[in-house]
């Protein structure tokens, strides 16, 4: 199977319209405002796939689909938020949890018959689909179990994240889509052969990044002394105006590095402020008792990102038999989307579109999570991917004995 | 006792090298880009160079070219997060002696500088 960005320029596209008609009916049942923040497509680890939703309490509903694409796809709303779309429906309806359920598989069957009907539409076919199934608990309650495809590690996920107006609720639609189906429309719909990306590259490409996530978080804990495991990562497509949206409203403290070679690009390291403010104090060689970041704390958290961009880069250089050079860092503290604005609207002199790798990283010792963003040239990867000799993909390391 | 030149853009780094060198060794300068390692190395002219690559105005490997090139019996260790196999190659083209790679241990360090510049 190959990638190709035209298809999956047009499927972003169709799941991103596909959830505006699907919030469009929820907006006319209820008379709620709400609006499409994000559509992204992520190639990522199955047993990574309910790791955002693995701290929260929803409720929704599931479906499975089958025809020209088959799969699952899934609607899920945070609890409180469901609360108030039952109200909005059936005053003091959230108090009956039979009224309750009854309502959010109703909400939940008219918004993704919308949602479905879309890409019936678009492949000029009818894809059938069940009656909804009511969910609730955690991401592992939430989410159905992916394709099953033993051969394969990884499955496409399909996300749209949908903004309540005026409320700070959010809810989601998946769709998980089963591998052969959607390969077969990939390769009907397809752009040229330039375009296309050999999938097995692409998984090669995740794993890669995996392992320099792994780095770096090993290069954390060396620095700190705080134990750190590096937890999800994932490759996404999604428009480049959406791009800032996904690193959220949140402040954080980090460094910003832009690299050159094949590919070119940004990469963002971020901690939560009171992140940054823990892993400094713990890479300072004297204990200080200060909340505030100091000149001292930010001079350390650039060296870290600095070592951390390189554990995540190196790993690519070296198995593409190539050098990757980037910028010194330059330290960044401010809203997520504010950072990454002007990155992105540079990158989107030259594509409509983005890969962005995301992983991160969390320990149990301290409070303490760290982000890394790169957002790489579009045709620059694609000419990396093609380059990529999948055997050399456990070829991250570079032995200086054998150098020197 | 080692005269040691510490060029790397970071204060942190400057600071940690600093204290793990400095009870064995003595530092004549700390720098931040390559243009002034070039320049301290010249007027110091010390027993070693601690040399960062990723550097603002010159990196690490054009400095320790010329570092090489004005006196070829020069010492240049590189300390640098940078692990990739072709700068460790660009690095020894320029006439690097030895590579650290960050983050270290203190064991690492002093290994290396023995290597080169044996006590």
């Amino acid at each position: 199977m190959k990638v190709d960005v035209k298809s999956l320029g047009t499927f972003n596209r169709l799941a991103h319209e596909g959830a505006e008609q699907a919030t469009a009916s929820l907006c006319q049942m209820t008379g709620l405002d709400a609006v499409v923040d994000v559509t992204k497509i992520t190639l990522v680890n199955r047993a990574d796939v309910g790791d955002q939703l693995s701290d929260g309490d929803y409720v929704g509903v599931q479906f499975e689909f089958d025809g020209e694409l088959a799969g699952d796809t899934v609607l899920v709303f945070d609890r409180s938020g469901s609360e108030t779309i039952v109200d909005s429906l059936v005053p003091g309806g959230a108090e009956d949890d039979a009224m309750a359920r009854s309502s959010v598989e109703e909400i939940g069957n008219i918004m993704m018959s919308g949602f479905i009907d879309g890409w019936a539409d678009f492949l000029e076919t009818t894809i059938e689909h069940s009656p909804p199934t009511y969910v609730e608990g955690d991401g592992a309650a939430m989410l159905p179990e992916p394709p099953n495809d033993e051969e394969r590690d990884q499955v496409f996920v399909f996300k749209s994240e949908i903004e309540w107006i005026g409320e700070s609720v959010s809810f989601y639609i998946y769709m998980f889509p089963e591998y052969d189906p959607l390969a077969d429309v990939m390769a009907r719909t397809g752009g040229t052969e330039d375009d296309a990306i050999p999938i097995d590259k692409l998984e090669v490409f995740n794993e890669m990044t995996k392992d320099g996530t792994q780095q770096a978080a090993a290069n954390v804990e060396m620095m700190t002394g705080i134990e750190t495991e590096a937890e999800v990562t994932r490759l996404s497509f999604a428009p480049i105006e959406d791009v800032p949206k996904q690193v959220g409203t949140d402040t954080y403290v980090g460094t910003v590095v832009e690299f050159t070679g094949i590919p070119s690009g940004f990469l963002l390291v971020l901690f939560d402020e009171a992140s940054a403010v823990h892993i400094a104090e713990a890479m300072m060689p004297v204990e200080m008792d200060e909340d505030e970041l100091t000149d001292q704390h930010k001079s350390a958290i650039e060296e870290l990102g600095n070592i951390m961009t390189s554990g995540f880069v190196d790993g690519w250089a070296n198995v593409l038999q190539t050098s990757v050079e980037h910028t010194p860092p330059r330290l960044v503290h401010d809203m997520g989307q504010a950072i990454v604005d002007p990155l992105a609207a540079q990158v989107g002199q030259h594509q409509e579109h983005a890969f962005i790798i995301d992983s991160e990283m969390r320990t149990d010792d301290i409070e303490f999570g760290a982000e890394i963003h790169a957002l790489p040239n579009e045709k620059e990867l694609r000419q990396a991917l093609d380059e990529l000799l999948v055997e050399r993909a456990d070829e991250t390391q570079a032995d200086v004995e054998k150098i020197f | 006792m080692s005269d040691v030149l510490i060029a790397d853009d970071s204060e942190f780094m400057r600071n940690l090298l600093r204290e793990i060198l400095e009870e064995d060794h003595n530092i004549v300068g700390e720098v931040e880009n390559g243009v002034e390692a070039v320049e301290t190395y010249k007027e110091q002219h010390p027993d070693l160079v601690m040399m960062d690559i990723v550097m603002p105005i010159r990196d690490g490997i054009e400095a320790t070219d010329e570092i090489k090139n004005s006196n070829p019996d020069a010492n240049v260790i590189m300390c640098t997060s940078v692990g990739q196999e072709e700068k460790m190659k660009e690095a020894v083209r320029a006439g690097a002696d030895g590579y650290i790679t960050k983050p270290f241990q203190k064991p690492s360090v002093m290994e290396a500088i023995e290597d080169v510049v044996p006590s």
